[in-house]
């Protein structure tokens, strides 16, 4: 009761059949390897372990079967070792084509595909693979090596019985190949998720952070006691402005949306600050339309303080004649548009400089989008364009109607 | 002592001039709004100490003493918040003041620097007569900086239009050809050994005959120099004076 083509003589040497193509290539590398190419050789060599125990434990299995239960009137020509070494050279064959066919599993991109397009995809392949065994089974037992068969059964019922043990064991053996991508998928799909989360957890913290500018902080304060002796009233004002904007800024952090006309009042505050130190440099135009003025928005606290913050830094502070920022806001469609305009090339190298101040907001603008995604889904979002002509134009796009979180 | 304010913000200058006015040996000669003014103005008004702003503009304050031609005035640098730059502030032990200034600190800074002033006759950036020994070299490498007196330099190294400084245990690249650097440095002290590098003679430890009439010079710490045999008899001449 052997589940494959009948028995003969045969050498043995088929068991030492190599692990072929990815493996032997991937032994050249050394150790100084990347974790993926790491990875994937591990993965490499718990195939080659899973397949040679498999196909080992499948061979024992069946010379025990065989042992035990032996059909006496089948042994009637063929020799124990006879059996044995026909058991081996049909494993030797499975071994080749579950290996070859690994590889076309990898490259049609099924190990990517979900279970109920995979069933009639597993049981059509193990037919073809079980055919292809049994043709070559048979060809080499009875076509090449002319042996007789052992047994009293006519070749076509043995064709068909090894047909469908053929069947079956591919069709383990497949399920069992994509079980383990799929555990692996899912566990992927885990990790990423716990990445992301991290991820969420650490813009929170640096928006948390980075909130007040230490360096527009520590420079308004030296303007500022320049401003008392110069200008009196404008420093008592600018006392003010400061006051509120660090107000605002250690309550806003709390809040997961603030009224976009508070948050324009801050930009207003922060702004006339930034013109005590750069007085006729800094030029400020404001767009804002009716409808949004009137509207009662709700926008992410510092959201627009910080391209603001980030068009002041880049196009009036690196300018020795500075520049006009323009920041408009519109209702469009059904989402809420704002823009901040500096003079600026976004594809210029930054100066050595310039990238020293910049590094910080460059990761405020990340943390807005990334905070505007949370806050109002996929539709939300903070682009960074090369227009007008020789300007930057941050973009921000806020649905009024978010989804549901 | 003749002070040049070198700071882009008109309220800053301001706030520094007034700060300065309690210090009556000090004679504001000037203000400069950016690196460039400040290259311009130099040379003309001579100032012996400058107060330097880092972010500026275009161009940040240290570059302003990496194109300035030595020897170099002193310098206070000033920032508002900036912790790369305090970092390198620092490590080279410059003196800098962060805004807003605290007087206190100001007199401190200045007491440091008066003892070694030869203020009154200094001509910083002229760029025409030597370098004497104890002028200072300014040089950046990413975060680090170095006023080096030119009697640190053990070797000036040629790379293209650059030169390798090496002094200490350093050895940062300088943004002037090594032509330039020659022109500047007194003969007596220094050496072409060949057409790649300048030695420090007061550096010389030890000198062994090379190859076809060539010499090798060994340097104090451990380098080597070669000389073909032209520049070998030209050192012969000089040392045996």
């Amino acid at each position: 009761m052997s589940f494959a083509p009948p028995a003969a003589r045969a050498t043995p040497d088929v068991l030492a059949v190599p692990p072929l193509g990815v493996v032997r290539s991937s032994v050249k590398m050394d150790t100084a390897m990347d974790p993926s190419a790491r990875l994937q050789r591990a993965k490499e060599r718990l195939y080659v372990l899973c397949q040679a125990g498999g196909w080992v434990f499948f061979l024992v299995l069946q010379i025990v079967f065989i042992a035990l239960f032996r059909d006496k009137d089948t042994a009637g020509k063929a020799t124990q070792a006879d059996i044995v070494l026909s058991l081996v050279r049909v494993v030797a064959e499975g071994i080749l084509i579950t290996h070859y066919v690994r590889i076309y599993l990898t490259r049609w991109g099924w190990k990517d595909l979900g279970w109920r397009p995979l069933i009639p995809r597993i049981i059509g392949m193990a037919l073809a693979m079980s055919a292809i065994w049994t043709a070559a089974g048979f060809a080499l037992d009875f076509g090449l090596l002319r042996i007789d068969s052992p047994t009293k059964y006519p070749l076509w019922l043995l064709m068909t019985s090894s047909l469908v043990n053929g069947a079956i064991m591919m069709t383990g053996w497949l399920c069992l190949y994509f079980f383990y991508h799929l555990f692996e998928r899912l566990n992927r799909l885990q990790v990423g998720q716990l990445q992301l989360a991290a991820t969420v957890k650490e813009a929170e913290l640096r928006a948390l952070k980075s909130q007040v500018n230490p360096h527009f902080l520590f420079n308004s304060l030296n303007s500022l006691r320049a401003l008392i002796d110069e200008d009196a009233p404008r420093a008592r004002e600018a006392v003010t402005r400061l006051a509120n904007m660090l107000r605002y800024s250690l309550q806003s952090g709390q809040q997961e949306t603030v009224p976009l006309e508070e948050e324009i009042r801050i930009v207003e505050d922060y702004l006339a600050l930034e013109q005590i130190r750069h007085e006729n440099r800094l030029r400020v135009r404001w767009e804002i339309a009716e409808n949004v003025r009137s509207g009662a928005l709700a926008v992410p606290p510092m959201l627009l303080q910080t391209l603001v913050e980030n068009a002041v830094k880049y196009g009036i502070s690196t300018r020795r004649d500075g520049g006009e920022l323009v920041i408009s806001t519109c209702l469009e469609g059904a989402a809420l548009n704002i823009r901040v305009t500096n003079p600026g090339d976004l594809s210029a190298p930054a100066s050595p400089a310039a990238a020293r101040a910049g590094s910080s907001t460059g990761v405020g603008l990340r943390n807005a989008s990334e905070r505007l995604k949370l806050l109002f889904g996929e539709r939300a979002a903070l682009t960074l364009l090369a227009e007008p002509p020789g300007c930057v134009t941050a973009d921000v796009l806020i649905p009024l109607n978010p989804p549901a979180r | 002592m003749k002070v040049l304010l070198v700071d882009d913000e008109r309220l800053a200058r301001n706030e520094l001039r007034r700060l300065l006015a309690a210090h009556a040996d000090l004679e504001i000669v000037g203000e400069a709004v950016d690196v460039e003014d400040a290259l311009a103005k130099i040379p003309v008004l001579k100032p012996a100490l400058i107060f330097l702003d880092v972010q500026m503009p275009g161009a940040d304050g240290f570059s302003l003493l990496e194109r300035l031609e030595p020897p170099l005035p002193q310098v206070i640098f000033t920032t508002a918040y900036d912790e790369f730059a305090v970092k390198a502030f620092e490590f080279s032990a410059l003196d800098y003041l962060l805004k807003p200034v605290d007087p206190n600190r100001l007199v401190a800074a200045l007491e440091k620097l008066r003892p070694r002033g030869s203020a009154e006759t200094f001509e910083p950036g002229s760029g025409t007569h030597r370098l004497t020994l104890e002028d200072k070299v300014f040089v950046r490498e990413g975060e680090r900086c170095w006023f080096v007196p030119v009697k640190n330099l053990r070797l000036l190294e040629s790379e293209g239009n650059y030169t390798r400084l090496y002094f200490d245990d350093q050895k940062p690249q300088l943004f002037r050809s090594l032509t330039a650097m020659e022109e500047r440095l007194d003969p007596k002290g220094f050496f072409r050994a060949n057409r790649k590098q300048v030695i420090n003679l007061a550096w010389v430890d030890g000198i062994e005959p090379w190859f076809s009439g060539g010499l090798l010079v060994k340097l104090k710490g451990g380098m080597k120099v070669e000389l073909s045999r032209r520049q070998a008899q030209d050192f012969r001449e000089r040392m045996s004076l």
